[in-house]
């Protein structure tokens, strides 16, 4: 069914590309600096911002992909920025910059996978963790699964240790926390049935109970939260619109009412807030935007809900077969 | 983001003007010329960035490098390479890791949501009191040892300032599962509960403290336990019938452990509930009440096929009655919920 987006409120392109341009150019700003560590992942925001705006070379891809080629650590893993230590966030980051700047080939693709498989663990259960020191969270399931299927390692990895995993981690309300007993966050959710997905198991999903709760997240604003009684946010527009579109029920949220809310906290400077009246950030332009391309809005390409890449850059690498993991019974 | 107020900030005298630290040429970041990415800084936390570059280079094992760490991290907890760092140096200078915990207990205040934080604290207590050790006493013991006593007091300020703290109610479930300390948590989860009914990281916990570390596949309770905590979910509900987490957790609970109570205890009590002048008006309007009778009617005709066309008739009202109703925003999915009914 098509959507209508009835509003008056208009996705101002011209100023969030501007917003995304100008990002490197804020130096004279503390929170410049504090976000150092993670300055890979906010040029892939970045990245997903244009691309999704139709306007991807709205920012240099050879000087990208040298920094990003840079962050490389000799363990195979990327870090955050130059010099960091590598971390699982991060190399994903780099992996996803450069598959949208149609630049793997830059990248030994066994090397990162050594990186990855390094991370596997089996104590205190089979999973993978963020980094050497041991942290584990669905969110890296799906991660090492993703980073894996770029350079079509995954067999590599104990996938059924990883879904077990995963599987440990849904709730009595169907949803999925960030390891086992975790309450059910939409993040996590997100996290969860993409690494199913990508794992050929979203049979173990309780399909209705988690759409049901998934749904339940959009508040009469429209605007979406992530877990019961907390506050709307608009990167939830991504981790409950993904989630929902890989269960093939994206229509179980009211399209035009989220726009409404996302569009509502645009900054009419450029870039997009938590909410309406807050400081626009990278992190809500893209998944404010991400999530509005979710829901068709008009003028936006098509994002893969698994990989949160332009679906035409998911297609070409071949990465869109988790779809022919979906159980048959789903598109009746 | 976090933006530092300057004038708030310590007047710290430069290291360069320091006599301990003379002996150490700082390297400056290297942005490289037409840089992608040119980092700013204040002055005082490039000049830290810049000795601590030198002395990671070099791999210098000593307490100023130690205290230097301190002073990136508290600007900066998200750095993640200066843990690391930090990390080997508490364990090559074998440092007083109860004095450790104190610093970090110390600058948690300020970044309640930094997972790295919570990471060094999880090391660090394990190191404290091996898991291993703590089982060979009672839970008695376990939760009077200063190491755990701690543990659960600064947990208890931490989720009292934010109740719903995502990452404090992770290490509290690391925490118990870990040193087995069942029994006290099922008295702080009700207490928190109490607090607030509507915290739903509350509810989950309970769920997590009945269960124990037990597979849920393996659980099934018994009658007493299954309507004690149907009990317990009805006297919450009353506190505040429109609030998703006691629904959610009786149904969810009862149809993994003990799903035709669902319909035997948990429906009469709720209908009654209903039925009550004092809380009608609050049961009619609020969604979740509607949703969970469609839940229980579904479990019940699921059981007993002789009641299915009469539960299914009245499922049909209730969906459509949600759909243009009582829950508007959701009418897709209450459309969807009665489409399906007729397809069972």
């Amino acid at each position: 069914m098509a959507e209508t987006f009835a509003t008056d409120a208009k996705l101002l392109v011209d100023k969030h590309v501007e917003f995304i341009q100008n990002l490197d150019k804020k130096q004279d700003r503390l929170e410049y600096w504090m976000t150092e560590h993670l300055r890979v992942s906010g040029i892939y925001w970045g990245l997903v911002v244009l691309f999704l705006l139709r306007r991807p070379h709205a920012l240099d891809h050879e000087q990208i992909i040298s920094y990003v080629l840079s962050c490389q650590n000799a363990d195979g893993g990327f870090g955050g920025h130059t010099n960091h230590d590598s971390h699982l966030l991060y190399t994903m980051s780099s992996v996803q910059i450069l598959a949208m700047l149609n630049a793997l080939d830059r990248v030994d693709g066994l090397r990162v996978t050594k990186y990855v498989l390094s991370l596997q663990t089996k104590s205190p259960m089979t999973t993978v963790c963020g980094d050497k020191w041991g942290e584990h969270d669905t969110r890296f399931a799906f991660i090492a699964l993703a980073i894996l299927s770029f350079f079509n390692t995954q067999d590599q990895l104990d996938v059924s240790g990883v879904v077990e995993y995963v599987r440990g981690a849904m709730n009595y309300d169907g949803g999925f926390g960030s390891k086992p007993g975790g309450e059910s966050h939409a993040a996590q959710v997100y996290t969860s049935v993409a690494a199913l997905a990508l794992a050929g198991r979203l049979d173990i999903v309780d399909r209705d109970r988690l759409s049901s709760w998934l749904a339940e997240r959009q508040l009469p604003c429209g605007g979406l939260n992530g877990r019961p009684q907390k506050l709307e946010d608009v990167c939830y527009a991504w981790w409950v619109g993904s989630a929902l579109d890989i269960l093939q029920r994206r229509h179980w949220i009211q399209a035009s009412k989220l726009a409404s809310f996302v569009l509502s906290a645009q900054d009419e400077k450029g870039g997009i807030a938590d909410r309406p009246g807050d400081v626009a950030d990278v992190y809500h332009t893209c998944f404010g935007i991400a999530g509005l391309a979710l829901v068709r809005y008009p003028g936006l390409e098509e994002v893969d809900p698994v990989y949160c890449m332009p679906r035409s850059v998911v297609e070409q690498l071949g990465l869109d077969k988790w779809q022919s993991n979906v159980p048959e019974s789903w598109s009746q | 983001m976090r933006i530092e107020d300057s004038e708030q900030a310590e007047e710290a005298v430069s290291l360069a003007q320091q006599a301990e630290w003379q002996d150490i040429t700082p390297i400056e970041q290297d942005e490289g010329e037409g840089s992608m990415c040119p980092i700013a800084y204040t002055d005082e936390y490039r000049e830290l960035m810049g000795y601590l570059r030198a002395v990671m280079a070099v791999g210098e094992v000593s307490e100023r490098a130690l205290a230097l760490t301190a002073r990136v991290i508290e600007e900066n907890p998200g750095h993640y390479t200066v843990w690391v760092y930090r990390k080997r140096l508490v364990e090559e200078l074998e440092s007083d890791i109860a004095k450790e915990l104190d610093w970090v207990s110390e600058i948690s205040s300020k970044f309640p949501k930094n997972y790295q934080l919570w990471h060094h604290r999880e090391s660090l207590v394990t190191r404290l009191w091996a898991p291993s050790n703590a089982q060979s006493v009672s839970e008695d013991q376990r939760v009077t040892n200063p190491v755990l006593r701690r543990e659960l007091q600064f947990l208890g300020a931490a989720i009292d300032e934010d109740s719903k703290n995502f990452h404090a109610w992770s290490y509290r479930q690391w925490l118990i599962s870990t040193y087995a300390l069942w029994t006290q948590e099922l008295v702080f989860v009700d207490t928190m509960i109490n607090q607030d009914v509507r915290n739903n990281s509350a509810w989950n916990q309970r769920y997590f403290a009945i269960l124990a570390n037990r597979d849920p596949s393996a659980v099934h309770f018994e009658a007493d336990m299954a309507k004690s905590e149907i009990e317990y979910v009805v006297e919450h509900i009353k506190l505040a019938p429109n609030n998703d987490s006691p629904w959610s957790y009786v149904t969810g609970l009862l149809l993994r452990h003990a799903p035709s109570m669902l319909y035997t205890d948990l429906l009469p009590r709720i209908k009654q509930l209903a039925a009550d002048n004092a809380y009608q008006a609050a049961m009619t309007l609020t969604p979740f009440y509607w949703s969970a009778l469609l839940d229980i009617y579904e479990q019940q005709a699921a059981d007993h096929p002789d009641t299915k066309k009469q539960l299914v008739e009245e499922s049909r009202a209730i969906c459509d009655q949600l759909a243009s109703e009582t829950d508007i925003i959701h009418c897709r999915y209450w459309n969807f919920r009665k489409t399906s009914l007729d397809t069972c």
